[in-house]
């Protein structure tokens, strides 16, 4: 397109337009390298603001799983609490258990109270046995010397006491006998006392033994108690974890809720920075509108100009 | 209003146009053998109704890709048919006619739709054609026809883009574009170093647009043209997505079948589930209309090609036809409202 040189028949022309559309092109061209910087730009935003986002978005993501943690904490702790109780549920078990073992051996030493108590009268029965033995060998000894006087007088009455004389000498063998049996007997009762005598030390023995286990029993079950003492202390110490967990998730609440109204603000920004990105790409179009008509201006000027 | 598809593979007209009777307005489209022939044939047994026409494939449940097929509207249509020349370089030159046709036809907007079929330059022919159509709430469809020439009122011209403006006297009509491709990751590119006479796209975000797509797409530069079904570009223009086709590599650059601008904002695609696509524009159509009495598509020959290769195209055309009467021209270009697209389909439907 050449520019004609001015002149008074030149004035008439429509070359000042063309003049101007030239101008125009160059500006347009100016504003559409500008606008592919600002794309650019605007692509260079979106990006960087799409990877905060993103990062934004692993934080938040990162808080959550962070308060999954806490939840699975509070839930094992809440498992420690089950172990607790079923401490508890056995201890008392037990517990139960030697109460039964402490009632049942107080009922042995009940029946060692009532074996000692028989014992003693048995003892007694046996003195008393003794006694007797002491008044038969007594007896017997009179008996004897009864018998040996009776022996004397028959032989003084001669031939008249010689059948007297003959019971008087069976009573002495009776009396010698009874006495041999009483020995055996004494001797007898002697074997019982002194097996008596060492189950008596036996169940002294015992006795003291089972006393010894009730003192344990009620020691055991002491013990027990300061088990379940101190496992109500560690629930103590769960309630306090569970409550400093309770505090952190509240606080981890708030920060996520944070986070959360931030990703709000992100995507606001993101859905500014979108519009203007698609306010851009609708000015693209725009200039190819633009630049379609201008292109014809001066196909249309020649035109004119060829008459 | 009614629609009538004649058509004859073997490209007689008088058969194509068998049965059709007090037709409003004709579109003829043929083969580039016989276009004169078939412009002035047509003139001649209808003279004086509107018409316009180019070279290309037509179809209604199939399709005639090498005869002749003719769509014409009667009863209860108002139409207009014209054309704007010298479309290189100055369609806007002739805008009168187009301003003057709307005037006389007398649209509400929307009950009114103007179809065209243009021989090239089809961006600044959609830039200068919508411009006098937006003022009016008309809605635009069409493609762009081969061998460079169109027609209208029986007349054939060269770089011209011949259009019908079509009142539907019984209810509204409705344009609508669909795109079987969505985006491909989360790639976004400012176009520059462009060539916009050629259709050449120089840079993405700077660098080389061939080596870009090459590096995403892992494809040898001889598979750049055939790996463009599979994934075009897409320019973003607010919340559209407007599909452009590759066309072959240019040293570093790439050719495409669309002008590129500086300043472009592209992204890549790839292909989607095109038959659940297809089947939810059936259903958004029918949800929109309540009484369909005409369908009128243009289809991309990329498009064509592909469904045809996916042995889909019969059923996609059957499934179309569903809606009702449907017909159409697979087209080099495809026109909505003021955008000039690849690989789409665009259709008007009329009530």
């Amino acid at each position: 397109m050449k520019f004609r040189k001015k002149s008074q028949q030149e004035e008439k022309t429509l070359d000042p337009i063309v003049y101007v559309v030239e101008s125009l092109q160059g500006y347009r061209s100016a504003l559409i390298q500008s606008e592919v910087d600002s794309l650019h730009e605007l692509s260079m935003v979106r990006h960087s603001f799409g990877n905060v986002l993103h990062d934004s978005e692993s934080l938040r993501e990162s808080l959550s799983d962070f308060e999954q943690t806490f939840s699975s904490i509070n839930t094992v702790s809440a498992q420690f609490a089950s172990v607790k109780d079923n401490i508890f549920e056995s201890v008392s078990q037990v517990q139960g258990k030697v109460e039964t073992l402490k009632s049942s051996s107080l009922q042995v030493a009940n029946h060692f109270e009532e074996m000692q108590s028989t014992f003693d009268t048995f003892q007694l029965s046996l003195n008393e046995i003794r006694k007797c033995m002491g008044r038969i060998v007594s007896i017997a000894d009179q008996t004897n010397i009864l018998s040996l006087n009776a022996s004397i007088e028959a032989a003084r009455a001669g031939e008249q006491g010689k059948g007297f004389a003959t019971v008087a000498g069976e009573i002495k063998s009776l009396s010698e006998e009874i006495k041999n049996l009483v020995s055996m007997v004494d001797s007898s009762v002697g074997e019982v006392e002194s097996g008596t005598d060492q189950l008596h030390a036996s169940i002294q023995t015992s006795h003291q033994a089972l006393e010894e286990s009730l003192t344990k029993v009620d020691e055991t079950y002491a013990m027990f108690d300061k088990i379940t003492q101190a496992a109500g202390g560690a629930e103590s110490v769960q309630t306090e974890i569970s409550g400093v967990i309770d505090d952190s998730k509240s606080k981890l609440h708030t920060l996520s809720s944070f986070f959360e109204k931030m990703k709000n603000h992100y995507d606001t920004v993101m859905q500014h920075i979108n519009r203007v990105s698609s306010m851009g790409t609708t000015k693209s179009a725009m200039y190819e509108d633009i630049d379609n008509m201008m292109a014809q201006i001066p196909p249309i000027i020649d035109d004119y100009n060829a008459g | 209003m009614r629609q009538f598809f004649g058509m004859s593979p073997s490209g007689n007209l008088e058969e194509a146009l068998h049965g059709l009777k007090d037709p409003q307005l004709i579109m003829l489209l043929s083969n580039n053998e016989q276009f004169e022939d078939h412009v002035k044939k047509l003139e001649s047994l209808f003279p004086g109704v509107p018409s316009i026409g180019c070279i290309g494939m037509s179809y209604d449940v199939r399709v005639v890709e090498k005869g002749v097929g003719v769509i014409a509207y009667y009863d209860g249509i108002n139409a207009v048919a014209n054309v704007l020349e010298h479309v290189s370089v100055m369609p806007v030159k002739y805008i009168g006619r187009l301003q003057k046709d709307i005037h006389s036809i007398k649209s509400s907007g929307r009950d009114t739709v103007c179809i065209d079929f243009c021989s090239g330059n089809d961006a600044c022919v959609l830039t200068t054609i919508y411009s006098a159509l937006q003022r009016s709430n008309i809605s635009l469809v069409g493609g762009t026809g081969d061998g460079g020439k169109v027609s209208a009122n029986g007349k054939v011209y060269e770089d011209a883009v011949a259009y019908a403006l079509i009142k539907n006297l019984n209810g509204k009509v409705k344009a609508y574009k669909e795109n079987i491709y969505h985006q491909l990751g989360n790639y976004r590119f400012v176009a520059s170093g462009t060539d916009k006479a050629n259709y050449r796209l120089g840079q993405l975000n700077g660098k080389p647009a061939k080596q870009v797509y090459q590096n995403i797409l892992h494809v040898t530069e001889e598979q750049i043209s055939t790996q463009t079904f599979k994934n075009p570009f897409g320019k973003i223009n607010g919340n559209d997505t407007c599909i452009i086709s590759i066309k072959e590599v240019s040293g570093n650059s790439l050719t495409c079948f669309r002008q590129v601008n500086d300043s472009d904002v592209l992204i890549l695609l790839e292909l989607g589930d095109y038959r659940q696509i297809v089947r939810d524009t059936i259903q958004t159509i029918k949800n929109d209309f309540q009484r369909i009495s005409a369908v009128f598509s243009v289809n991309c020959l990329f498009r064509y090609l592909l469904f045809t290769d996916h042995h889909y195209m019969k059923d996609y055309l059957m499934d179309m036809s569903t809606l009702g009467h449907h017909a159409g021209l697979v087209g080099y270009g495809e026109h909505y409202n003021n955008r000039f697209v690849n690989q789409s389909m665009t259709c008007v439907v009329f009530e």
